[in-house]
């Protein structure tokens, strides 16, 4: 099989942001839904990258277009959601810090005023 | 019997300066002393209401949600070192007598989640839009739970201390109702229903649930139970 550049490339970043996301759920920095969830976009890049005629034949079937170009497309589409899907996440993380933030300031105000 | 003195009663509130007083007062009425307004950042006079009332008041400094407020008012219970604790609506849908019920119920010491069911008695009054999301919300919470529940999004519920100790929520929102009872399962607590009656007026239809309310509540509660 001849391999061309982006065939190189693409699995090397996908490769990459996987060992990234082990990484940062070891050290407890995301849990293990947004672990999963971004590993299963970046093998579907990997896989993507790997086979990429055999794939977009197949979505060509479903959907009806063919062509590297639009292979480019989907995966240009797939690193937005992926951008997406990591907003969503951060700004879940900001609302719970928030809650947190909230709530124990509330309890701190009740409990000072209580004692003074 | 659980002295009326042994009952806190926590209302968790947002702007609800309509009928917070007469919530209090009603309340106060019945012979219940200790009440506690957790104010989840109103912007309306919910706040200087309650105060007025002379409950002891708990501020959000910003609005987080129901699920937050009774939060904070369980973490309230625990650092208090609470026995048991009331958790009630702030927009008078409850009738105030059916708190007896629950303490009744509490009382024979074999539970430590009283829930008041508006569905053990001919519900009257409640809006069909409502009636499916109760009924939806209902088999959703029974469909992850070990048991059936009548009324998994009752704002009527009491605690004792090992509930107190055992249920720490992590819902916001409304889906705290449905979590409360999933987590009471988890916890090896024993839930209870009572019958109990609600009180529909305009305004109390204005608050609370509805059904798109009840279809994000749903996702919240089934993201919970995934992701956790």
């Amino acid at each position: 099989m001849e391999l061309r550049f982006f065939q190189i490339i693409v699995p090397l970043i996908a490769l990459y942001f996987i060992a990234n996301l082990i990484f940062n759920f070891r050290k407890s920095q995301i849990t293990i839904a947004e672990m999963i969830i971004g590993n299963i976009f970046w093998v579907a890049a990997l896989i993507f990258a790997l086979f990429p005629d055999h794939i977009s034949t197949k979505i060509a079937l479903v959907f009806g277009i063919e062509s590297n170009v639009n292979a480019i497309i989907f995966f240009c589409i797939g690193l937005l959601f992926l951008n997406q899907f990591k907003m969503y996440f951060l700004i879940r993380k900001q609302e719970k810090s928030l809650t947190i933030l909230t709530r124990k300031l509330a309890l701190k105000n009740y409990s000072e005023e209580g004692n003074s | 019997m659980i002295g009326k003195s042994e009952i806190n009663i926590f209302i968790p509130a947002y702007n609800e300066a309509a009928t917070i007083a007469q919530v209090i007062q009603d309340i106060r009425s019945l012979g219940y002393q200790k009440i506690f307004v957790v104010d989840d950042g109103s912007t309306d006079q919910t706040n200087a209401q309650a105060t007025h009332a002379e409950a002891e008041i708990i501020t959000h400094l910003i609005n987080r949600g129901a699920g937050a407020a009774t939060q904070t008012a369980i973490e309230c219970a625990r650092q208090l070192n609470l026995q048991y604790i009331l958790l009630m609506d702030a927009d008078g849908q409850h009738l105030p007598q059916d708190i007896d019920k629950l303490v009744k119920r509490m009382s024979k010491g074999d539970c430590d989640l009283v829930i008041g069911s508006r569905f053990l008695n001919n519900v009257q009054g409640m809006p069909l839009s409502r009636k499916w999301f109760n009924h939806i919300a209902n088999w959703l919470t029974n469909l992850v739970c070990q048991k059936h529940y009548t009324d998994s999004q009752s704002g009527l519920r009491m605690l004792n201390r090992k509930a107190v100790e055992r249920l720490h929520l992590k819902l916001d929102e409304f889906g705290f109702c449905s979590e409360m009872i999933y987590l009471a399962e988890q916890g090896n607590l024993i839930i209870a229903e009572v019958p109990t009656e609600t009180v529909y007026t305009p305004y109390s239809l204005n608050k609370g649930q509805n059904f798109f309310k009840g279809i994000q509540t749903a996702l919240s509660l089934i993201s919970k139970i995934i992701f956790r």
